[in-house]
């Protein structure tokens, strides 16, 4: 079970109506949500991929349990695409990748659940930025905590977040999932 | 706008319809601007007496069990997703005239043009089909 904003049914229903009936509920929702899209029309699989790509909406992952497909996708965010990381403190993906086996280091992924579930570096953390502020007593003050999202950009909300709660060691992993070309995991579902 | 498409809609049978509406409605969710220009026996897609009862083509009658079995939304039902997602239809005024139908015949909203109307709208369309 994946937790999504919004979940929608679309059993039962062919070609092209799973797309035309996702495309008007994402009309409805704010930018960063996810939506959790069930259908049982195999040719789902290919089209939702595609129309993610031409609509600008993130595609994330599908999954199929017994004649249901279930797909995943995340509305776009304009304000992600833009590049004005604050939070000084950062590090590369490939400097984050040596400080993986450090015990004193947590790496935060605060991307949605969704985004999570579908590919994230093995031992991160997730808790969406959106909950952030009221569950920091999760993390441990005394380590360093690296932040990675999808593009930097939410990750630098969360690094400014943690230090003003009092985390000493914070720092933004500018680069974000979309460049990571290390190993990763996924829930096992 | 994702991009534009034109299509042409010039048979009446309901395979035709679901050929006309299906790329129809896709295409205006991912974004399309979308016209349809309907002429000839296309008209019927969207003759208010007839869109309802569309004819299966000659010889494929017992397919007829297929569409009822499928699940598949009834032409009146695409034609009213089509509109809510604002694909034009534009209704043949030439063919109009040759079959004695008035703009009334036909479900609301269309509009009544010519053939230099859908070149207008189709020369710079990414997509242009005909059916």
């Amino acid at each position: 079970m994946i937790q999504t904003d919004k979940l929608l049914d679309a059993k039962g229903l062919v070609c092209p109506m799973p797309i035309v009936r996702t495309k008007k509920v994402m009309n409805e929702m704010a930018p960063g949500e996810v939506i959790e899209v069930q259908a049982t029309d195999k040719g789902s699989l290919a089209d939702m991929k595609a129309w993610a790509k031409s609509s600008g909406n993130q595609y994330l992952g599908s999954v199929e349990d017994g004649d249901v497909l279930k797909h995943y996708l995340r509305k776009a965010d304009q304000s992600e695409e833009k590049e004005e990381v604050q939070f000084p403190h950062t590090v590369t993906n490939a400097e984050l990748q040596q400080q993986l086996d450090r015990d004193d280091v947590i790496i935060l992924d605060v991307r949605e659940p969704a985004e999570y579930a579908f590919g994230h570096i093995e031992g991160a953390v997730s808790i969406p930025l959106g909950e952030l502020e009221n569950r920091t007593q999760e993390l441990d003050a005394e380590k360093e905590v690296i932040v990675i999202c999808r593009t930097g950009n939410r990750s630098d909300f969360a690094a400014k977040q943690l230090a003003d709660k009092g985390f000493t060691r914070v720092k933004n992993a500018v680069e974000g999932m979309t460049q990571w070309d290390g190993a990763t995991e996924q829930n096992k579902v | 706008m994702a991009g534009k498409t034109a299509i042409i809609a010039s048979n009446g049978t309901l395979f035709d319809a679901y050929k006309v509406y299906n790329i129809a409605t896709a295409a205006a969710a991912s974004d399309h601007e979308v016209a349809i220009f309907f002429t000839f026996e296309g008209l019927n897609l969207i003759n208010k007496e007839a869109y309802g009862q569309l004819p299966l083509p000659e010889g494929k009658e017992h397919i007829a069990e297929g569409f009822a079995k499928g699940n598949v939304p009834a032409i009146p039902e695409l034609v009213e997703m089509a509109q809510e997602l604002d694909v034009k239809f534009i209704g043949c005024q030439m063919t109009m005239d040759l079959f004695g139908l008035e703009k009334e015949a036909f479900v609301d909203g269309i509009d009544v043009g010519g053939a230099v109307t859908f070149l207008e709208f189709a020369k710079d369309a990414d997509v242009t089909l005909t059916f």
